[in-house]
């Protein structure tokens, strides 16, 4: 299975992906700024994220400053929404592991022919876009800037 | 290395422009826009990348360049439900006039400069 096939199936199940993943965030007892967010306002950017992924994993690139740009998104809307640093990084690591969860059934499925090498290139991308929105919620959440509303 | 007051600046030259942009989008002034996208993005990741290095902060976020089907993004910048409408319209109309998606028509580069009448 090439990457190009990892990316089609996770891209094929983005609706499936964003309902488990909503289901985590709206569970986990840990999570709190998104009592106030409807359900469109929670989804928001995910499945932009999951699409930009997607991309990245069938060109085999390494996620960085410059390819991230959807990550970049979410976090400005967080912030935006009043979200705590915190339960961004908890809401990121549920997305991670929906992901990362469904790198295995696709593995353990068979069907499809997933070799070891192919899951962890998938998961090392899926990784490393991850910690970069981190990294970039970190920079920002620590030093906050001013909330701004636009002016039309 | 630039000073944080330039950086600043580098942001709200940035932001006033993005806002710019999505406001020509928001009233269907589509003409020319995806190279000014271009420019403009090329800025954005200027942006990202000196912040990254962690000399610098923000005083103002930039705005997320992306805005592809985020109704709450543009709402939270302002525009009402037919301006979103428009600036959607803006990413159909580089479908259908570059044969291709904005993001795409961007990594493009020049090949996509400005709409041509086929």
């Amino acid at each position: 299975m090439s990457q190009t096939a990892i990316a089609d199936q996770i891209e094929s199940h983005i609706g499936h992906l964003i309902e488990d993943w909503t289901t985590a965030v709206r569970e986990d007892p840990r999570i709190q700024s998104d009592e106030n967010l409807t359900k469109p306002e929670l989804i928001d950017h995910v499945p932009a994220i999951l699409e930009e992924i997607c991309e990245l994993i069938r060109k085999r690139e390494i996620p960085g400053v410059r390819n991230s740009l959807e990550a970049r998104a979410n976090v400005y809307v967080r912030f935006h929404q009043g979200y705590t640093g915190r339960d961004l990084v908890r809401e990121l690591s549920l997305l991670r592991i929906t992901l990362l969860d469904y790198l295995m059934d696709l593995s353990l499925g068979g069907t499809i022919g997933l070799s070891f090498e192919e899951r962890h290139e998938a998961g090392k991308i899926i990784n490393l876009y991850l910690d970069e929105e981190m990294r970039y919620a970190i920079s920002v959440f620590c030093n906050p800037p001013t909330l701004v509303q636009a002016e039309q | 290395m630039i000073s944080q007051v330039d950086f600043d600046k580098f942001v709200k030259d940035y932001n006033d422009d993005y806002l710019l942009l999505l406001k020509r989008a928001s009233i269907r002034h589509y003409d020319c826009l995806i190279s000014a996208f271009m420019v403009l993005k090329d800025l954005y990741k200027v942006i990202q990348v000196m912040f990254d290095t962690g000399h610098y902060t923000y005083k103002v976020l930039p705005y997320p360049f992306s805005f592809r089907a985020d109704e709450v993004l543009l709402g939270q910048l302002g525009f009402d439900q037919q301006e979103i409408q428009s600036i959607f319209g803006f990413l159909d109309h580089v479908k259908t006039t570059q044969g291709m998606e904005f993001e795409a028509c961007l990594e493009a580069g020049t090949v996509a400069m400005c709409a041509r009448v086929r």
